[in-house]
């Protein structure tokens, strides 16, 4: 299979080194009114790594990955994406840098079919202006067909040839969730974030997903940053895992010794906080 | 055997994405088109343009307008009569100002002006959702009506207050003014109706299309995989009002040639036109199609089954009607409330198995 999926319209080579830094947070933290969601919480993600974030119910994991793409806008902190530095952005600003999420509540696009969605996916990449598409002539139709084809092999690569037309919304949960990670890969991301990929799924649906995320790592070489709740998957996954609880780190480090960290046992295992 | 697809491979993308994958139903489409632009103008006298053809394409247009707002982006727009009252005194102000201009020119700057005035109208929908937003563009509707009534530059001082188009003429044959031949308007809108459908078609298939449908499925989602919704429901709004914009134009000058606003482009037209869009099919090109001719042929045809077939006093006839229209609207809806279009769609998935269904 092609290292790339789509090798022509390959953003751009950001010059980092694998195991190079990819992404640095700094000192983010969060909070909504009066409640902290995330504070004062640092970590990095090195090209080329599967990064899982871990942690009890509500401890600011999805938040994070809120942060990270633009959707939520940190108080205090900085996050460095490929060299450069922000706090406030849009989340299509973070999607044109090359930051691609799937969602914890499949956010699949229910009226349109599993093709249209995976295509959709490629908006960042897709140029053509308005007339060209309204007349359906040269540049905008080689486009679509261009685009057309490296849909179908995330199509081919997922394995989902046989519900190409089907209207997502009439899928079972599984197959949403396949779908859902090919509408993220179609972006040719740099960093593509995983929001519990492996939730709600039986055991044979989470060995072909654990199958799919690694070899988008392995295959393309996509970084990947994982929200998990299952630990055999994370542990067995991962390159490195961050721990939080209640809106502050706890652990880091290969999944060993995150295993091993007194502060992460107790927070799954249960001692009074106080 | 209109309905076939067995044998039918597609080797390469663009085959697979065409509008019309299917062999038969392709050849269908053609024969339909040729008949409607080849036959039909030899048969067309003045009853069936004036109350059937040019109503039923003027209406397509703007239910094809409303679709792509409404259907496509997920934004629900009260303000149709508003958007085709635009186009109709941009219209009307172009023929009267450039009596030279060709026909087909003024009816799309008509358009243009009503996307401009649309997209202004369109902005508050980056801010409210639903039925708040429906509430917003019903302020258009009733805030061009009343300023097409107040300022008199719109209807040129007429001391009526109405607009009347003047005769004008494409390759020498009037299409506007009482002296046009039904043949030549119904041509001349069928022509805009046919490229415009196709226009819609594409814009949908494509980028676009998608960036509108994904905005209406889950605009969060959306604006994360890097559709900027800013740009989406703007160029919905300008796409969306520049169809009704033409379809006013048309309305006006080809189809009444003279119009009061009130009366001509009153929030019951933006009604009509969304149920024609609910009872053809939200998000189908089809559908913009079905709805119209249903609400269009359907008055006729009831009038005439009901005036000339069993000759019942014509008041009696227009109140039984208005009954039976809004009764097969509701039946229509319980049946399919995801519109005619629908109905089509399982229609063909039957045909293929028909007569055989296992």
């Amino acid at each position: 299979m092609n290292q790339h999926i789509n090798p022509g319209s390959m953003r751009a080579d950001d010059g980092i080194e694998k195991g190079g830094m990819l992404l640095h947070v700094d000192n983010i933290s969060l909070s909504f009114g009066g409640v902290k969601a995330i504070s004062d919480i640092s970590f990095d993600i090195k090209k080329g790594e599967v990064r899982a974030i871990i942690g009890p119910n509500g401890a600011g994991k999805t938040s994070m990955l809120n942060v990270i793409n633009g959707f939520y806008h940190p108080q205090e902190g900085t996050i460095t994406f490929r060299g450069e530095k922000r706090r406030r952005m849009r989340p299509h600003r973070a999607a044109k840098q090359g930051i691609a999420r799937t969602f914890q509540n499949i956010a699949l696009f229910k009226g349109m079919s599993t093709l249209d969605n995976i295509m959709t996916g490629r908006m960042t990449l897709m140029h053509s202006n308005i007339l060209a598409q309204a007349l359906w002539v040269g540049p905008a139709r080689n486009e679509e067909l261009a685009h057309r084809e490296a849909v179908e092999r995330i199509i081919d690569f997922l394995e989902i040839e046989h519900i190409r037309k089907t209207p997502v919304g009439r899928l079972p949960y599984g197959l949403q969730k396949r779908v859902e990670l090919g509408r993220a890969l179609a972006a040719d991301p740099a960093l593509l974030l995983l929001d519990e990929p492996m939730a709600g799924m039986n055991l044979e649906e989470k060995e072909d997903m654990s199958r799919f995320v690694m070899d988008v790592n392995q295959q393309f070489g996509t970084t990947i940053a994982l929200i998990e709740h299952d630990m055999g998957v994370v542990m067995d996954l991962s390159d490195r895992v961050v721990v939080l609880d209640y809106g502050q780190k706890i652990g880091d480090g290969t999944p060993d010794e995150v295993r091993n960290n007194q502060k992460v046992i107790d927070a799954y295992l249960g001692v009074a906080h106080d | 055997m209109l309905y076939r697809e067995t044998g039918d491979f597609s080797s390469t993308y663009a085959a697979d994405q065409q509008t019309f994958p299917i062999r038969s139903e392709r050849y269908l489409f053609w024969t339909a088109m040729a008949f409607a632009f080849l036959v039909v103008p030899f048969l067309v006298n003045d009853y069936w343009e004036k109350s059937v053809l040019v109503p039923l394409l003027v209406w397509s247009m703007a239910a094809l307008g409303l679709n792509i707002l409404t259907g496509y982006c997920g934004q629900v727009s009260l303000g149709t009569g508003g958007f085709m009252a635009v186009g109709a005194y941009a219209c009307y102000k172009l023929m009267t100002a450039f009596p030279e201009m060709n026909m087909f020119i003024v009816v799309v700057l008509s358009g243009g002006v009503t996307a401009f005035v649309g997209m202004l109208f369109g902005l508050p929908s980056l801010r409210i959702k639903g039925f708040y937003l429906a509430v917003a563009t019903l302020a258009a509707q009733f805030f061009l009506v009343w300023i097409f009534n107040k300022v008199p530059w719109f209807y040129n001082n007429s001391a009526s207050g109405q607009i009347t188009a003047p005769e004008r003429t494409i390759f020498g044959v009037a299409v506007t003014g009482a002296s046009a031949p039904p043949w030549a308007t119904y041509l001349f809108c069928l022509t805009l109706v046919f490229v415009f459908a196709w226009v819609a078609r594409n814009l949908t298939r494509g980028q676009l299309g998608r960036s509108w449908m994904a905005i209406r499925d889950m605009d969060i989602a959306a604006e994360i995989i890097g559709v900027q919704p800013l740009k989406a429901k703007i160029s919905a709004f300008a796409v969306s009002s520049f169809y009704i914009g033409v379809a006013g134009a048309l309305y006006f000058s080809v189809w009444l040639g003279a119009a009061e606003p009130t009366e001509a482009f009153g929030i019951d037209k933006s009604f009509l036109v969304l149920f024609m869009v609910i009872i053809g099919g939200l998000g189908s090109i089809l559908g913009s199609f079905l709805g119209a001719a249903f609400l269009t042929l359907m008055p006729v045809l009831l009038k005439n089954v009901m005036v000339g077939g069993m000759s019942w006093p014509t008041d009696l006839a227009a109140h039984i009607e208005i009954m039976l229209v809004g009764g097969l609207i509701v039946f229509f809806l319980i049946v399919e409330p995801h519109g005619l279009a629908q109905l089509w769609r399982l229609l063909k998935e039957k045909l293929r198995l028909w007569p055989f269904p296992y």
